[in-house]
Parts: structure tokens; sequence; C-alpha cells
């Protein structure tokens, strides 16, 4: 039995082998003729060019995406978040230079007021309805924001009302709104802007992102290269010069290439312009803006409790002041310098010599309140003489805006051009990929229908 | 309010909220070892003042036990403030050569320390844009006694903490702010004769039923920082004990009450009548809890300028000025002035 069966097995070696060779010898006779080499070379450029194509519209897709949603949502909403604390620091400062007048505020002082209440009330439902929520911190932040800014409202009101009676009691309850607004809503507004603008440069980077063009490219060139050895391959084979079903699959592949690298290249250079030109000088300028807005608030507030402060308000003011500059590193070069060469330009560098004027000027005032002239500082404070602080102070802040203004229209210009870039060109993948596809398959079949 | 120095950044206002935590606890513990049941309800302030009462405008939540014994009856073994200040010449008040009043002469003008807030005795008035009020009235006279024009002064505001360091420092050359003539003040400056008495009591909103500080235990009163009236206030024998809250300035301490944040304010009479002046709906409660007399104070330096301005106030109280600011800012009829009492 075991050496019958030993028997049998060996008897069975060759036929057993002779079995098992069988498909092996017919896969190698599979690639080894010319027809089954050409199905195989069908099959693996057809299947190349689809899935580069869904690569490429995946590529197209998150690029442009990306880019439109620096332009659409992400700056918008960095926008708000910085108008929104320019509002309420503009509200304080307006505020408090209206009580400076005494129980009649200058009615352009009042309407700045509610003009910029009013604003930050539109600017926190929009950036709400924008989704400006949708980031953690930002909600948080917003709905400090909604919550707070009607009680500030509020207590403004009151110090107002209390002001027109003649009590000292409004005095009060300005120091208590605006010790609100301070400690409160502008931190609130400055940490809804710190994260907005984190997300618009996340958001611009992923826009102007390296690695996944570099790997659409390399593998839409590889491909490119796999046609042309292809259609070599076939030309010695079947001593035709061209095919071309391969010759156009390689022209779409080729366009499709060409499209997205000066599509990718412009977009880039585009929102790193928006981003360079535009939302960097705004942001600076936006702060120097901002600390003027406050620093000028101090002035007032100096001169509104007379002395009350122990200082600290003039301490502030100073403080401030030596934040803005100009000078190295401090807010209003940093924005001269992220300004050079944009729109923003002009503004800043005028801003950054109005802000000495203001700053002597404002020098003059203390200089009055501190040898008994209360009442000349006030005048100086709320003047429009060509020597007055006012004056002075207005002139920066309208520097200010005309700089912010500038960078905002360079950002848009640019970032929409960029955004734009992307139009039209992620169904152009799809389509070279799908004309490709098929001019393979077209171009292979007709030879292989010859060996039929 | 608002910054550094009043503690109104973010930062310090919970440290001051924690700190009164921190003290309330220790209190609470203290309290429970010695078996004193009063010691919960002191807990529950503590948590609104970290949730509410932190948001005003500089102030600060803190319970100082018995640590501050009453300031009056403590020290008049040591001396009599009504009869502190020092005898003036005979006659009119006379600027003498080479005195601190010639000094004052040669700059120009009179530099005060006074209140910018607290209504009808100093205050800022939003209206006239001029500070004003019966303190200020007493201002006016040592001006005109000096330059012969009441106006010749510099208004300068200070809050109730700085009256002593600047008159001691020179940064101003009086203070004529709702000040008591106190032994412990007495110590760091001189004070002319009485020009006012006030006595201490309570502000309540008109609603409330509380009858004085006997009836707000455990409760948050107000006061400002460096009053009188703040240690008054943490030293009063009700258990559970008031809980202080100090504010900048007095109309901050109305703030307070309108807001809901404090359930009363107690200090002088006549500060209490210009809060109650500014808002109808409150009213002022509870028994005299301890004479104030108000005098100017003036470094210690120049004992000539104390003696100047006493002759001053003698003058003004003679001449019926005195009584005709005290008709126009505190009502009528005016009473007699405060007999003047030398210490020499």
């Amino acid at each position: 039995m075991v050496s019958g069966t030993a028997l049998n097995t060996s008897g069975a070696v060759s036929p057993v082998s002779g079995v098992a060779s069988a498909p092996s010898r017919r896969f190698r006779v599979g690639v080894s003729t010319t027809p089954d080499r050409l199905r195989l070379l069908l099959l693996v450029v057809v299947l190349l060019s689809l899935a580069w194509g869904g690569l490429a519209a995946f590529t197209v897709n998150q690029y442009s995406s990306a880019a439109s949603g620096v332009v659409a949502v992400r700056e918008p909403l960095s926008l708000d978040a910085q108008q929104i604390y320019r509002h309420l620091s503009d509200a304080d400062n307006t505020a408090a230079t209206a009580f400076l007048a005494g129980g009649l505020e200058p009615p352009a002082a009042r309407q700045r007021y509610l003009a910029d209440i009013q604003a930050a009330g539109t600017e926190i439902e929009n950036a709400t309805a924008q989704g400006g929520g949708t980031l953690g911190g930002a909600a948080r932040d917003l709905a400090t924001l909604s919550e707070d800014l009607p009680i500030y409202a509020g207590e403004i009101e009151t110090a107002r009302a209390d002001n027109r009676q003649g009590f000292p009691l409004g005095a009060a309850y300005l120091r208590e709104a605006s010790g609100l607004m301070r400690s409160t809503l502008l931190p609130a507004a400055d940490g809804m802007y710190t994260t907005e603008n984190a997300s618009l440069n996340a958001t611009s980077a992923q826009a102007t992102g390296l690695p996944l063009v570099i790997i659409t490219l390399a593998v839409g060139l590889g491909i490119v290269v796999v046609l042309f050895l292809a259609s070599r391959w076939l030309g010695r084979r079947t001593h035709r010069v061209l095919n071309l079903g391969l010759l156009l699959a390689g022209a779409a592949a080729v366009i499709a290439l060409a499209w997205l690298a000066v599509a990718y290249a412009g977009a880039r250079s585009d929102l790193l312009a928006a981003q360079s030109r535009g939302s960097a000088p705004v942001e600076a300028l936006a702060r120097a803006d901002i600390t003027a807005l406050q620093a000028h608030a101090d002035e007032s507030l100096t001169l509104i409790d007379n002395g009350s402060d122990n200082g600290t308000y003039q301490a502030t003011y100073l403080r401030q002041q030596h934040a803005l500059g100009p000078g190295p590193g401090t807010l209003l070069t940093l924005a001269e310098t992220a300004a050079g060469g944009s729109q923003a330009a002009g503004g800043a560098t005028a801003a950054a010599g109005d802000a000495q004027a203001w700053y002597a000027a404002h020098a003059r005032l203390r200089a009055l309140d501190d040898n008994a002239n209360h009442a000349a500082a006030v005048r100086s404070a709320l003047g429009s003489g060509r020597s007055d602080a006012g004056t002075a102070f207005a002139k920066l802040s309208a520097d200010f805006a005309t700089g912010i203004a500038g960078g905002q229209a360079d950002f848009a210009a640019s970032a929409s051009s960029g955004a734009d870039a992307f139009t039209g060109l992620e169904p152009g993948v799809i389509a070279a990929a799908l004309v490709m596809a098929a001019g393979c398959a077209w171009g292979l079949s007709r030879r292989l229908a010859e060996y039929r | 309010m608002t910054t550094g120095a009043r503690g109104v950044s973010g930062k310090g206002k919970w440290s001051a909220a924690v700190r009164a935590a921190a003290i309330l606890t220790g209190t609470v513990l203290l309290a429970g070892a010695a078996g004193c049941t009063a010691a919960s309800p002191v807990s529950t302030p503590a948590a609104q003042a970290r949730n509410q009462g932190g948001r005003a405008a500089g102030t600060s939540t803190a319970h100082h036990a018995a640590s501050r014994t009453t300031t009056q009856a403590h020290d008049t073994a040591a001396c009599n403030p009504v009869a502190s200040s020092l005898r003036p010449a005979p006659g009119a008040p006379q600027v003498t050569p080479g005195s601190f009043m010639a000094k004052i002469l040669a700059r120009g003008y009179l530099i005060a320390g006074v209140s910018q807030s607290t209504y009808n005795f100093g205050y800022f008035n939003p209206l006239t844009g001029k500070t004003e009020g019966f303190d200020i009235d007493m201002v006016h006279a040592v001006a005109q006694a000096i330059f012969g024009n009441p106006d010749k002064v510099e208004f300068r505001g200070i809050t109730d903490d700085q009256r002593e360091p600047d008159v001691s420092n020179g940064s101003v050359d009086i203070v004529a702010e709702t000040m008591t003539i106190l032994c412990s003040r007495l110590k760091k400056v001189d004070f002319s004769s009485v020009y006012f008495e006030a006595n201490t009591r309570v502000l309540v909103l008109k609603n409330s039923t509380a009858t004085g500080l006997a009836s707000l235990g455990g409760q948050k009163v107000c006061a400002t920082a460096g009053s009188d009236s703040a240690g008054i206030i943490s030293s009063y024998p009700v258990t559970p004990r008031l809980v202080l809250v100090t504010a900048p300035q007095f109309t901050d301490c109305l703030v307070l009450l309108q807001q809901g944040q404090v359930a009363a304010v107690s200090t002088d009479d006549a500060i209490l009548a210009g809060l109650h002046a500014q808002d109808p709906f409150t009213k002022v409660v509870g028994p005299l809890l301890a004479p104030q007399p108000y005098g100017l104070a003036i470094a210690k330096q120049h004992p000539d300028f104390v003696r100047f301005v006493n002759a001053v106030l003698a003058q003004y109280e003679a001449d019926g000025g005195w009584a005709a600011s005290y008709a126009r800012w505190v009502g009528t009829p005016a009473p007699t002035p405060p007999a003047a009492r030398y210490a020499d």
C-alpha cells in the first residue's frame, strides 16, 4: 500500500507537474504575445488615466475651495472681528470724549458713538450668521460680545442721563462702562480676531501649500512618460509611426498638467500677494489704530477724572504712545514696513508722521492741565483748531482709515483673482482624464483589432 | 475703574476675588474652630463677590474681621480731634513774608486736592464745567485771602486714599475733601479747625427693610478705600459680620447699590445726602454711628499755613460767607458754625 502509493506518486510526477504548469505557461504566453501585451497595456493606461483624473479633481477641489474660502468666508470673518474691535474701541473713545464736553455732548460725537454701537451689533450678528461661532474660542467670544454689548450701552445711557442732570454719578457710570469695555468686551473681540485671523492664515496656507499639487503633477508626468514609452513600443511592434489615440491622450495629459501648473502658480502668487500686500498691512494698521484709539480714550478719561485716577490713565497713555512709536519694533513702524509698496503705504506713512504731531499736542494739553488750566486743556482735546489735540488725533485716525481701506482693496483684488484662477479647472481635469482614457482605449484597441 | 491702579483689569479683579475668598475661607475655618455658627452665611457673599461684585469698577471685597479697632474711641485718650488745630494770629489773615502763603502767592495759584464726585461738597458739575460744592467754597475763601481772588485755584481730583499722601508729599497745598479729623491722621498731617460736623449713617434702597448697619449682618456694604467709613463697616459689631466692598469713589458705591451688587452704602450723612439727591429711590437710615468733624488737611511742615487757614475760616464764619455756602449746598436754615477750638 505504502510502496504502491510511492510508486503511484513517482509515476504520477510528470502528469501532475504537467497539469500544474499548464496555466503558468499560458500566462507566460499571455504577456509574451503582442495582443496580450496590448490588452494589458490598454487596461493599465486606461486605469491610470482615470485614477489621475480622480486625483487631479480632488487636488483642484482642495485648492479652489480653500482659495474661495479665504475670499468668501475666512477673510470676511476676520475683517468682521477686526471691525468689531475697532467699533467697540471707537465707541469707548467717543463716549469718553463726548463726556468731556459736559452736559450737552457734541451731536457729531453722539452720532459717531451710536453708529459704532450699531455697526458692532450688526457685525456680531453677521459673524454669528456666517458661522464665526464654529471655532471653539471664537464661539465663546461671540457669546460674550452679544451678552455684554447691551449692558455696556445701557451703562453709557445711564451715564448720559445722570450727566444731563448735572450729577457726578454720570462720571461713575462712564467709568463703570469703560471698565466693562476694557476688561471684558475688548478682550473678547481681540480673542475672536486672533482666532479668525489664525484661521484665515491657515486656510490661505492650505490654498498655497505645495505637497498635494506636486504629487498630482508628478503622477501626471509619469503617465505622460508611460504613454510616450507605450507609443514607442507600439511603433516598433507595428511599424506605424503614430498612434492617434495615444497621441490624443498624451496631448490631453500635457494640456491638463500645464493648466493645473499655471492655475496653481497664479493662485499661489495672488494669494501670497493678498496676504503680504493686503491682510498683513491691514492687520498691522488695525493694531496701531486700536492702540491709538485707546490712548485717545485715556487722554479724555484723564481730563474727566481730573486727577482722581492718580495718574493711571496718563500712565496708560504713555505706555500706548511707546507701543505705537514710530521707532524700531513699534506698531507704526511695523505697519509702515508691512504696507511698503501696497495701497496701504500712503496711510501708514502719514500715520507715523501725524502720530508725532498728536503726541506733541497731547504734551501741550497735559502742560495746560497740570498748570491750573483744565478748561483750556479740555478745549484742546475737543477742539478743531490747528494746534489742538483733537485735530491732531482726527488726522491720525483718518490716516489709519485710508491705509486700512487701501490694504483691503489690495487684498480683495488679489485674493479674488487667486480664487478665480481655479475656475473651470476641475471639470477640465476630469474631461482631460476621460479623453486620455478614451484615447488610449481607442488607439490600442484598433491595434488589437489587427490581430484578430 | 478701569486702569491698573484702580485694579480693573480682569486679572486684578480675579485675584481680588480669590484673595477675598481666601480671607473668607480663613474666617470660616477660625470661626468653625471656635464653634461659631455664624460662619456659614459668610461664604455666600464670597461666591457672589466672585460672580458679580468683581465686575464693578475697581471694587474689591474684603472682610477685615475684627482686625481694625474703631478709630475714634480708640484714640481719644491721646488727643482731641476737635481741638487739635493751631490758634491763628489775631485779626484778618496775613500773608507774611517768607511764609508758605508767600510761596503760594508767588506761584500764582493755590493747589487744592478735592473730590470730583461728592455731590454738593466737591464735584465736577457737568453743566458748568466747574468744580463746585461746600468744600470747594472753603478753598475759594482761602484763595481770596491769599490772592484777593477766589478763583486762583487749581483743583486736583484725588481719591480718598490719596488725601494723606498727597498733602504730605506736597503734590497739593491743602485738601478739602470731606476729610474727618482723626487722631490716626493727625500723626501724618495737620488739620484746620472744624468747618463741618457730619455723622456716619447708612444709605439703602427705598424698599429695603434695613434700619441701620445692625440689620445688615452678612451683607455687602460699600465705602471708599481709605475712608474712615471703611474701618467702621469692617469693625461694626454684628453677627455675621458686614462684608466691606470698597470702590474708588462714593458715586461708584451708588452704582453698585443701583445694580444690586451691594445692600447698602455707609459713610457720612453729608455724602449720603448727595447720593440720595442723585437717586431719590434711596433713603438714609439708622442711628448716628460716629461723629465726623471735617477739617482742611495741611502738611505738617506748614504750621504757618494752618494758622492762616484758621484765620480765614474764623473770618469766613464771622462775615456770613460760611452760612451762605451752607445754605446753598447743604440746606437751610444754616446752623451756627462749629465753634473753633484750638490745641494751643
